[in-house]
């Protein structure tokens, strides 16, 4: 009897370690994930194979653009958020491939793909010592602009590579619920 | 004789509460769930959430125009355009909407997949953004010769959001079900308005 109550202990005890590593241990996805580079807007925030600088973020109600030849004007249900970044090759040539946004909420924002016409956005191939300039395009949420961190990484799914976190600091709301100092139209011909 | 016929109840007795306890526990497991319900028919002016999208359903037409939002048609080709405004109600951007809406094989062959474009400036299936609405266009190609009926039919596809998938331990979406059906009215153009606002 009292062996038998021993070994039943045990099992519950055992059962309960299982549950207590369960939950508190990071899982496979977790383990495998993106290696994080932080930095903020201004900073050179340096990844395993390349290093990235945001210079500044501008916001605007429409984007000009040029499509073959013809000028078109783009809309966005939101707010179109522009990045303005230099990037550099460490040691090997690489090709950057993709961006978000990731807002307050944690909502993240692909890099809009309604420009995938334009030149000078992803993906970007560097080299090193040649330094490149890119812009950033992205469609997000006006209430998801401020205190955003820009993720930037060389492929798709960065799996046990770095990912640049690039912090995009406070961002004051105006009277129509935009960001100050949204433009209504941003011309994209003039180089950054 | 009175021996033999008490552990003969008890045999009975065991195999019954053995019987009911299986029958009980396939039960709570869900095994009676995998019947065959109906499938609900959802109201065309109305929100539809499945799970991943909400959609709202504009309007649907059929088209003869060489280019409808871009897209090329075959000479002498008829196409049924239907509208809907999708809202990206996951954390992500994505474009998993290709599967979202069937139309009946009645009126469309079922080997034609859709083209879906963006209303806003023609662009070919981009991706959408979390929580923001877009109006969205599913372009069909109708069988060469086929009459534009008066209303079709959609069945709509839901799949559910598991936090960690079995390959990778990532969240996803996965396992499509048909959510409900809907008719929806067949407009005279693409200047017909909207069925709900």
């Amino acid at each position: 009897m009292m062996r038998r109550t021993a070994n039943i202990i045990l099992l519950l005890m055992a059962v309960l370690f299982c549950y207590g590593l369960q939950i508190s241990k990071p899982h496979y996805g977790d383990l495998i994930g993106p290696i994080p580079a932080r930095g903020k807007l201004g900073d050179t925030v340096v990844g395993r194979a390349f290093e990235v600088h945001a210079e500044k973020v501008e916001f605007a109600r429409k984007l000009k653009v040029d499509q073959f030849g013809q000028q078109k004007v783009l809309t966005t249900g939101g707010v179109w958020a522009v990045v303005s970044v230099d990037f550099a090759a460490r040691s090997e040539s690489t090709v950057v491939s993709t961006a978000s946004w990731r807002g307050p909420a944690g909502l993240t924002y692909d890099q809009t793909e309604r420009l995938s016409f334009m030149n000078g956005l992803l993906p970007v191939a560097i080299d090193p010592g040649l330094p490149r300039k890119a812009r950033l395009i992205f469609e997000v949420r006006p209430d998801e602009t401020s205190n955003a961190t820009l993720l930037v990484s060389e492929k798709l799914v960065a799996a046990l590579d770095s990912q640049a976190e690039i912090a995009l600091g406070p961002v004051a709301v105006g009277a129509d619920g935009l960001p100050a100092g949204t433009v209504d139209t941003l011309d994209m011909l003039q180089s950054p | 004789m009175l021996e033999g016929a008490r552990s003969r109840l008890k045999a009975w007795a065991v195999a019954g509460i053995g019987t009911a306890v299986a029958i009980a526990v396939a039960g709570v497991l869900g095994a009676f769930g995998a019947r065959h319900e109906p499938l609900p028919v959802l109201a065309p002016a109305s929100q539809i959430d499945t799970g991943e999208w909400l959609l709202r359903p504009l309007k649907a037409y059929v088209t003869a125009g060489k280019y409808t939002y871009g897209m090329p048609l075959k000479p002498g080709g008829k196409a049924l355009v239907l509208e809907v405004e999708m809202t990206n109600r996951t954390a992500k951007s994505t474009k998993d909407y290709f599967d979202v809406l069937q139309a009946s094989p009645a009126t469309v062959d079922p080997a034609t997949k859709p083209f879906i474009v963006l209303t806003r400036d023609s662009t070919m299936s981009p991706e959408l953004h979390p929580g923001m609405p877009e109006r969205m266009a599913y372009v069909w190609q109708l069988p060469n010769g086929a009459a534009a009926p008066a209303s079709f039919d959609l069945t709509v596809i839901r799949k559910t959001y598991k936090p960690r998938d079995n390959l990778y331990g990532l969240p996803g979406w996965f396992n499509p079900m048909p959510a409900g059906t809907l008719t929806l009215p067949i407009g005279a153009g693409p200047d017909s308005t909207d069925i709900q606002p």
